[in-house]
């Protein structure tokens, strides 16, 4: 049976839960991985998300996460006019590091990348034009790929929704799931047949 | 060289949520309807998902290429540059921005069609806004009472009323003007988090109650009930529980045969002969012009297109544009003092809230105490108000990236931490304030900016305006006075500063008797071409404290109605 037949029916009857193994169709069928960024801007970004997104006792960090896969994809085809300018920022704070902290960024402990950071966030990281405007965007595209869809690429293992307690997107819920004060089950699905999760049918009108 | 088509009576100008409702009373009475829509219809399977990047973050749903190409520019003065925005916020499609909206469906209030006359017998003419070009409308609520009642039912919405001719049920909303009788469905489901909202407001002694939707709280006219999903927001609905045009009134329209939809086709100009009536339209598709011939032409773009249109539509008759030998077009045009416009509030709560999922605004909690002319108004230095609006739906990349409130950084650990606890704690509230037309803001064509095909796109000047933000910052606070009764441990209100684009606009093409400072007469009809008919907020010449959608779709019926009780004489 088409997982659409199931989910109309399911919906129609205000079905609480109904476990399909895709709640939409694909847009397209899963494209080759395009990268947009080099394997040394990739490990540059990697040390960027995960200041932003640090491993703690709270999960894994934002890399662990595959978030750069997201932000490289995305620099790669939806974004790809930004690319140019990403790289640059991504440039410039590595310039921005070796200029006030001797050192490549990946190269400084933990405490001196955040420096860095705390610089371009504030705006006073010398000779680093738009270093604010650089940071924000370079955070708001981890945001995204932390807690958007896995389809995209990023929030491996559903662990950006995992620390939000985000329960994931679903097609139907009952008034339970709108409740105050409790926990709800965290369900492990992309949105997509092909971004996580319980893999079945998925494909095939 | 255009390609020219076969006679109709009726050629729309836009399938959205004002156009895709009139297309349906003039097909039932057997008049030959071309519906010419520049986007295409959508596939409900396909186009829209539970995905808060396709959605909301790469707006897949909203964005399409004619409304990207035509972004207006925007300036707060005429000494400013305007520059174009990032976005657009209308949308192409079949149903239009029906398809994506919140779908909250209000009735205007009776005090939003006579605020200048109730306004000077109340306070006197010394409290009207200042700068302000505002008129009574030459409509009463009263007037189109019967028109909202039939669209509620049409096109299905779900609410509890609160005024039964005269007869008030305080579990409804008892400000609202008299209606002849109780909404098709009942609300949206109630919840937790609304019942606590609730409470709270009923704690300080106001009346809340829950928002009417567009959307089936119970299956309606073969089409779902809403699953409460949660990617409402700029998403279209995968089960069709939410009514917009094109799952109601467009295909009810098309099964009398009397509509054809032209989908894929942009409007370029509306044609008119030497003695002042319109004789059709141009529009192109897939690179080919065609000319549809009409007796009549109702315009029902947006707001931006209607007076980007009429005023590219020059000819013999109307060297200055179509409909615009008095000045009008353009003029009037305001933009809604809400979210867009820097006007809200935000709460953190001790308690997880699970808002995630729902229906958006229209699964809501709203309390009517502060807007319109609720309160008494002396001494405040201001008229109007804003409804407060507290909602269901919340998406994890929105969620994740809440204020900190001054309890976190920005990023790391400890930020970690706060949104680990905190991302499930917070929720915002929505205030649409009453906003009004001022001299120091109206739409023309920009002198520069032009589209792909040549044409100019339209300029935004929108000036400061008092009264608004007074107003605003007055229902700021009562909203956080809520929030702070509901138990919230911090509150941040926003800053009103006026909106740029937004999906809320209005005027440009004005309804009032007086041709000298409007473009259409009461029945939406020109007051310059006496078979050209403007659709949509365009017509409107105040706001209102809420969302204008249903107004539209009432005005949109009722000029429908006028046409068809008065074909001969308009189409003859």
């Amino acid at each position: 049976m088409a997982s659409d037949e199931i989910t109309r029916r399911a919906v129609i009857v205000s079905a609480a839960l109904v476990p399909v193994a895709a709640l939409a169709q694909a847009p397209s069928p899963p494209a080759a991985p395009a990268s947009a960024l080099s394997d040394a801007q990739l490990r540059l970004l990697a040390a960027f998300v995960d200041r932003i997104i640090p491993k703690d006792e709270l999960g894994p960090s934002a890399s662990e996460c595959d978030v750069p896969v997201y932000i490289n994809r995305s620099l790669a085809d939806y974004l790809a006019a930004e690319k140019t300018a990403f790289v640059e920022g991504l440039e410039a704070m590595d310039a921005f590091a070796r200029r006030s902290q001797a050192r490549a960024f990946i190269d400084l402990p933990p405490e001196k990348r955040d420096l860095v950071l705390t610089a371009m966030e504030n705006g006073a990281a010398e000779g680093f034009p738009n270093a604010r405007g650089f940071f924000n965007r370079a955070r708001r595209l981890t945001m995204e790929g932390m807690f958007g869809d896995p389809y995209y690429g990023g929030n491996k293992n559903f662990a950006g929704w995992d620390l939000i307690r985000y329960p994931g997107p679903r097609l139907a819920t009952t008034a339970d799931d709108q409740k105050m004060g409790v926990d709800i089950k965290p369900y492990h699905h992309s949105a997509y047949p092909t971004g996580g999760g319980a893999s079945g049918e998925g494909h095939g009108h | 060289m255009a390609i020219n088509l076969k006679l109709v009576d009726v050629a729309v100008v836009g399938l959205g949520a004002a156009g895709g409702v009139a297309v349906l009373p003039l097909a039932r009475a057997g008049l030959k309807v071309a519906g010419i829509e520049a986007g295409t219809w959508m596939d409900p399977s396909k186009d829209f998902k539970p995905d808060e990047i396709h959605n909301n973050v790469r707006s897949l749903v909203t964005t399409v290429p004619k409304a990207k190409n035509e972004i207006p520019t925007f300036r707060t003065s005429p000494d400013a540059k305007a520059r174009q925005a990032p976005a657009h916020p209308m949308m192409n499609a079949v149903g239009g921005t029906s398809i994506h909206y919140h779908a909250q469906s209000w009735r205007l209030k009776p005090w939003d069609f006579r605020t200048k006359s109730e306004t000077i017998k109340r306070y006197g003419a010394s409290l009207l806004p200042k700068g302000s070009t505002l008129e009574d409308w030459p409509v009463s609520y009263e007037e189109l009472e019967p028109f909202y009642d039939i669209v509620e039912h049409e096109v299905g919405v779900s609410g509890k009323a609160g005024n039964i001719q005269g007869k008030l049920d305080p579990v409804g909303n008892v400000y609202e003007g008299p209606r002849q009788r109780e909404y098709p469905m009942p609300p949206l489901r109630t919840c937790d988090f609304l019942d606590h909202m609730h409470k709270a407001a009923r704690s300080l002694g106001w009346k809340p109650f829950h928002a009417p939707a567009a959307i089936n709280s119970q299956p309606y006219r073969g089409r779902a009930a809403c699953a409460y999903h949660g990617y409402c927001d700029r998403g279209g609905c995968h089960v069709r529980a939410k009514n917009s045009t094109c799952f109601t009134t467009i295909p009810d329209a098309q099964k009398t045969k009397n509509l054809t939809v032209f989908d894929g086709a942009q409007v370029t100009r509306i044609v008119a002969d030497n003695n002042g009536k319109v004789t059709g339209v141009t529009y192109i598709r897939e690179g080919q012009e065609y000319f549809q011939p009409a007796k009549v032409v109702l315009v029902s773009s947006y707001t931006y297109e209607n007076t980007r249109l009429l005023l590219l539509s020059k000819s013999k008759a109307y060297p200055n544009g179509l409909s615009n030998n008095h000045g009008q077009v353009g003029k009037h045009y305001f933009g809604h003092w809400d979210a867009q416009a820097g006007v809200g509030v935000t709460a953190l709560f001790p308690m997880d809230v699970n808002t995630w999922y729902g229906a958006m605004l229209s699964q809501g909690v709203v309390v009517d105490e502060w807007a319109d002319d609720t309160f008494d108004h002396s001494g405040l230095g201001f008229i109007g108000g804003a409804s407060l609006c507290t909602f269901m739906e919340k998406h994890p990349i929105a969620g994740a990236s809440l204020p900190t409130f001054g309890r976190a950084p920005a990023w790391g650990s400890a930020w970690k931490k706060f949104v680990h606890e905190n991302a499930n704690r917070f929720t915002g509230a929505y205030l649409q304030t009453n906003s009004f037309p001022y001299e120091n803001t109206y739409l023309d064509l920009d002198p520069e900016v032009k589209d792909p095909l040549g044409d100019p796109v339209c300029r935004v000047t929108s000036g400061p305006k008092e009264n608004e933000t007074r107003a605003a910052t007055y229902a700021q606070n009562k909203m956080e006075e809520w929030f702070r009764a509901a138990g919230a441990i911090e509150v941040i209100q926003g800053q009103p500063s006026g909106p740029a684009l937004s999906t809320h606009t209005y005027g440009g093409t004005r309804m009032g008797d007086s041709p000298e400072n409007n473009v259409v007469d009461r029945w939406g009809m020109s007051h310059e071409a006496p078979n050209l008919g403007m659709l949509g907020g365009s017509v409107f010449g105040t706001s209102g404290a809420r969302n204008p959608t249903l107004t539209m779709q009432a005005l949109a019926w009722r000029t429908a109605d006028h046409l068809v009780k008065n074909w001969k004489g308009i189409a003859g």
